[in-house]
């Protein structure tokens, strides 16, 4: 069989692998799943600003009316603001039509469970095996799916946001702040809640237009250029810049400085667990310990996941965490909600500058600085299983090695670092990633590693 | 993918079918597919508007259509859930390429299907729906890359239409009107037009209903009992009733009678036209009554074969005043070419409010003449061969021939129509007469004739 789900949903260039036959069968193949455990299901559905966001909604919105779903359409909104309104009100599930940060050519869809968290493996597999089955359950002329629209998604969502950030705080810091919004849907959400945080705002790239002009809508360093000048230009306290969905967030500081998502991720989970007086906090394996120190010094716990925000999120739900999130800028308020959710995220370090009275640069400097080293090997598909059960094994005893975590790939804990050798979902690779507050210590421990991953492929 | 679509259910004037039977929304994703590749390589267009009726599958199937639509690069004004003259105006006010509405029209509710309409209002013809038919079972479409992909545009028409029957219709009397949507989509549309161009109303049927439950959609005089209570009872000036999405519409006069197309026809070019000359149109099975009432006034009057896309199409070609089919279809081109029901009511209270008399005052001083419509059994293999042969004999037999659809024969006392039904093993035979005992020997004569020739073309393939 093959797979349609990838790590965030389906994804595909427009009207070649991502066409309206597949969506329109998404949507029975949905709908069927859905109508297992309910009657009559309600979905949301939402799109980002991509120009073939209409296109693919009608399909898929066809697909689950046929199977007898109610069907909500909550228009364009940013990613976590259709997962909000799936959480707070009466739906089974919500859609997406959104390919995240990837090229305009390419469109996808994003599954959301009842409780507003990105859909679990078992059910994108579930989904996937009606689908691939054609073993759809349609309903008969009388009862099709109904079909409503809903435009008060957006401001539900600013106004869930206001609800759990202290306003008055924000408010009387008059922040300057440089949005860039890629184009992407943010823009229908973003300014009007910084509006409401008493901001002021230099907007970049906030008009929605899904051929993305103004950058690719990664929010990598080399996407952010005109960001991090306009920043210093205009003399702002920071810069933020949201993925194509919004579920994502970077920041830039005063000084015009990019900061890495761990950073940022650390900053929140330094202050939230400072507040809070302890509590658990999640993270995949790759994050950088440097969120594991900070959390610490407040006598509060981290547990690392697998990669993937789903997992975070539901370890949140599970451990009842007080926060949670990955290092690409995706951030998990679990008083909000549990799902990466880039508006709340601006919200919340604005909240943390203002009730510390520091600059972002200053609150920067005190987290923890280590030196990551990422490399990759090639390794057959159907070595990774046997080569990770190896390492795991021939490690265990090494004297260097002081904890082995099999969460996701082997991560070994080392005197000053760590390593994890992971890997790769899509491609026939290893990839390595070690870290060090040393910058040589970092290197070698990658490369001694990599060097036994590699003898252990080579006797395979 | 290839699906397996049967070509039947492209008929010659729309697309119909049982939902989830012989369409869905995968065949209707194809079908906009193929109406977009329409739009864009055969008219050279880049816009359709798309609206549906009130039953619940058309809800799928237009999201599929538009999908389709949008992947060829067409952008798309989606009206909504409206009544047919609803999604017709907005298509025609805005200079659409192409107007599609997805509705089964008066058929039960478990049917759907898809209707087409260039911009202008006239409906496409067969060869025309044919080659979309082609696109969809050959699979003759491409989709756009990414950048070029349709756009869609939501746009409520009710206020636009409204307003516009506000800015043509004003009654200085106050007439009383019983309007009968029978549940179907005029529900959207009649009582509120009515109310804003003053008419006081009395409502039957008049909420949503898309199973049909009150009445069945066809609004057959035997279907109208409740509304012909209603306008006695009420003491209306006329009332009206509309079949499922408001194409057609049939009137009942004050004293409660149910009205002809031909009468309504003959009424509204008889008193609502008397400044416009011009050609009116009609079917071959329209009564003779039409040329004979409305000729003397100055009209001509054209003959045209059955389907309403001719009734649009030869009266924009014509420049005509009125166009009348035998099946309930009437226009009124000063308005629009389309086959919106309800300019039809309108027009009737506009007369009203001009005219001392009743409506049956009106209707009682056209005369009428006795019909009858046989059946003759006849194999679909001969059934085109014998009317052709008929054809060919009754022209040397008869003076008066119009050979445009099936047969008609035009005598003094009356006339006769035979035409092979396009779907089942059956030629029809019509007749109309001065008289009963004339239209029983005219029956009798043309009957035997058509028999004669269905024996003999079976004996010649044996």
């Amino acid at each position: 069989m093959t797979k349609l789900f990838g790590t965030n949903g389906i994804r595909g260039v427009v009207n070649e692998d991502m066409n309206c036959e597949l969506a329109l069968r998404i949507g029975k193949a949905w709908g069927t799943y859905l109508k297992k455990t309910v009657t009559r299901p309600k979905v949301a559905i939402g799109t980002d600003a991509r120009l073939s966001n209409h296109m693919l909604k009608n399909a898929i919105s066809a697909g689950l009316l046929s199977t007898g779903c109610d069907v909500s359409d909550v228009g364009l909104v940013p990613t976590p603001a259709l997962q909000y309104a799936v959480k707070e009100k009466d739906f089974d599930s919500g859609v997406v039509i959104t390919a995240s940060h990837n090229p305009p050519q390419f469109n996808g869809i994003k599954g959301v469970a009842s409780d507003g968290t990105e859909f679990s493996k078992d059910v994108e597999e579930d989904i996937e095996k009606i689908y691939f089955e054609q073993n759809y359950s349609l309903a008969e002329w009388k009862s099709v799916g109904k079909l409503s629209t809903w435009d008060d998604a957006v401001d539900f969502y600013i106004n869930g946001i206001l609800s759990n950030v202290d306003v008055d705080l924000i408010k009387k810091q008059q922040y300057h702040i440089v949005l860039d919004c890629g184009n992407g849907a943010g823009c229908v959400a973003t300014p009007i809640l910084l509006e409401k945080l008493g901001c002021k705002i230099t907007e970049l790239y906030c008009k929605l237009d899904g051929t993305f002009p103004g950058h690719n809508s990664e929010p990598v360093p080399e996407n952010l250029g005109d960001l991090i000048q306009k920043v210093t230009e205009v003399g702002a306290d920071l810069g933020a810049a949201q993925d194509g969905d919004a579920d994502r967030a970077i920041f830039i500081d005063e000084n015009g400085t990019y900061i890495w998502g761990d950073k940022t991720l650390a900053l929140a989970a330094k202050y939230i667990t400072k507040e809070k007086k302890g509590g658990t906090t999640i993270t995949p394996v790759t994050t950088s310990s440097c969120f594991d120190d900070v959390v610490a010094e407040n006598d509060a716990e981290v547990i690392h996941t697998m990669v993937g925000s789903p997992f975070v999120a539901r370890t949140m739900i599970e451990k009842n965490a007080v926060f949670g999130g990955e290092e690409n800028g995706g951030f998990i308020f679990p008083e909000m909600q549990y799902c990466r959710d880039s508006a709340m995220a601006i919200a919340k370090i604005m909240e943390i500058m203002a009730r510390e009275n520091k600059a972002l640069s200053e609150l920067i400097e005190e987290i923890p600085i280590y030196e990551v080293h990422k490399t990759k090997m090639p390794c057959p598909n159907d070595k990774k299983e046997i080569v990770m059960k190896e390492l795991a094994e021939q490690t265990k005893d090494d004297s260097d090695v002081t904890k082995v975590d099999e969460t996701d790939g082997v991560k070994l804990y080392v005197e000053n670092g760590w390593v994890l050798m992971r890997p790769s979902g899509t491609e026939p690779i290893f990839r390595v990633y070690s870290e060090s507050k040393s910058k040589d210590r970092s290197e070698e421990l990658a490369l001694k590693y990599k060097r036994l991953a590699e003898e252990i492929i080579n006797n395979q | 993918m290839k699906l397996d679509i049967s070509k039947h259910i492209f008929r010659a004037y729309d697309i119909r079918g049982l939902y989830e039977k012989d369409i869905s929304p995968e065949i209707f994703y194809k079908i906009g597919l193929a109406a977009g590749n329409y739009v864009k390589n055969v008219i050279h267009g880049k816009q359709i508007a798309v609206g549906n009726d009130i039953r619940q599958s058309s809800i799928p199937l237009v999201h599929s259509f538009i999908a389709g639509v949008s992947a060829t690069g067409i952008d798309i004004i989606y009206t909504g859930n409206t009544a047919f003259g609803q999604t017709l105006f907005k298509g025609w006010e805005l200079k659409q390429d192409l107007i599609a509405f997805v509705t089964a029209s008066h058929l039960p509710p478990e049917w759907n299907g898809i209707k087409f309409y260039y911009g202008d209002g006239v409906g496409l013809p067969e060869k025309e729906l044919m080659k979309i038919r082609d696109f969809t079972l050959n699979d003759d479409f491409d989709a756009v890359g990414w950048e070029k992909v349709g756009g869609v545009e939501v746009v409520d028409p009710k206020t636009s239409y409204k307003n516009f029957f506000k800015s043509k219709f004003k009654f200085n009397k106050k007439l009383k009107v019983a309007i009968d949507c029978g549940g179907g989509s005029t529900t959207l549309s009649a009582p509120d037009v009515f109310d804003a161009v003053g008419l006081d109303t009395v409502h039957v049927f008049c909420e949503p209903d898309p199973s049909f439950s009150k009445r069945p959609s066809e609004p057959k005089p035997e279907n109208l009992t409740v509304l012909v209570d209603a306008v006695k009872k009420n003491n209306c000036d006329f009332g009206v009733a509309f079949d499922g999405d408001g194409d057609r519409s049939v009137i009942v006069d004050n004293t409660g009678k149910v009205l002809s197309a031909d009468e309504t026809g003959i009424i509204l070019g008889k008193y609502g036209l008397a400044e416009k000359k011009g050609t009116i149109i009609v079917n071959v099975e329209c009564s003779k009554a039409v040329k004979e009432q409305l000729e003397p006034l100055g009209f001509k009057v054209k003959q045209i074969p059955v389907g309403h896309t001719f009734l649009t199409l030869e009266a924009k070609l014509e420049k005509s005043p009125l166009g009348i089919e035998s099946s309930g279809h009437l226009i009124l081109p000063e308005y629009f070419l389309f086959d919106d029901a309800l300019v039809v009511p309108l027009k009737i209270a506009e007369i009203l409010d001009n005219n001392e008399k009743t409506l049956g005052e009106l209707a009682a001083e056209i005369p009428t003449y006795p019909t009858k419509k046989e059946v003759i059994d006849c194999d679909d293999q001969i059934k085109f061969d014998v009317v052709e042969r008929l054809k060919v004999e009754l022209t040397k037999e008869f003076e008066n021939i119009n050979s445009m659809d099936g047969v008609r024969v035009d005598l003094k006392t009356g006339w006769v129509l035979i035409r092979s039904s396009n779907t089942s093993p059956i030629i029809r035979l019509t007749t109309e007469a001065d008289s009963e005992k004339i239209l029983g020997q005219l029956t009798t004569q043309f009957m035997d004739k058509t028999e004669e020739i269905i024996e003999k073309i079976k004996g010649e393939s044996k």
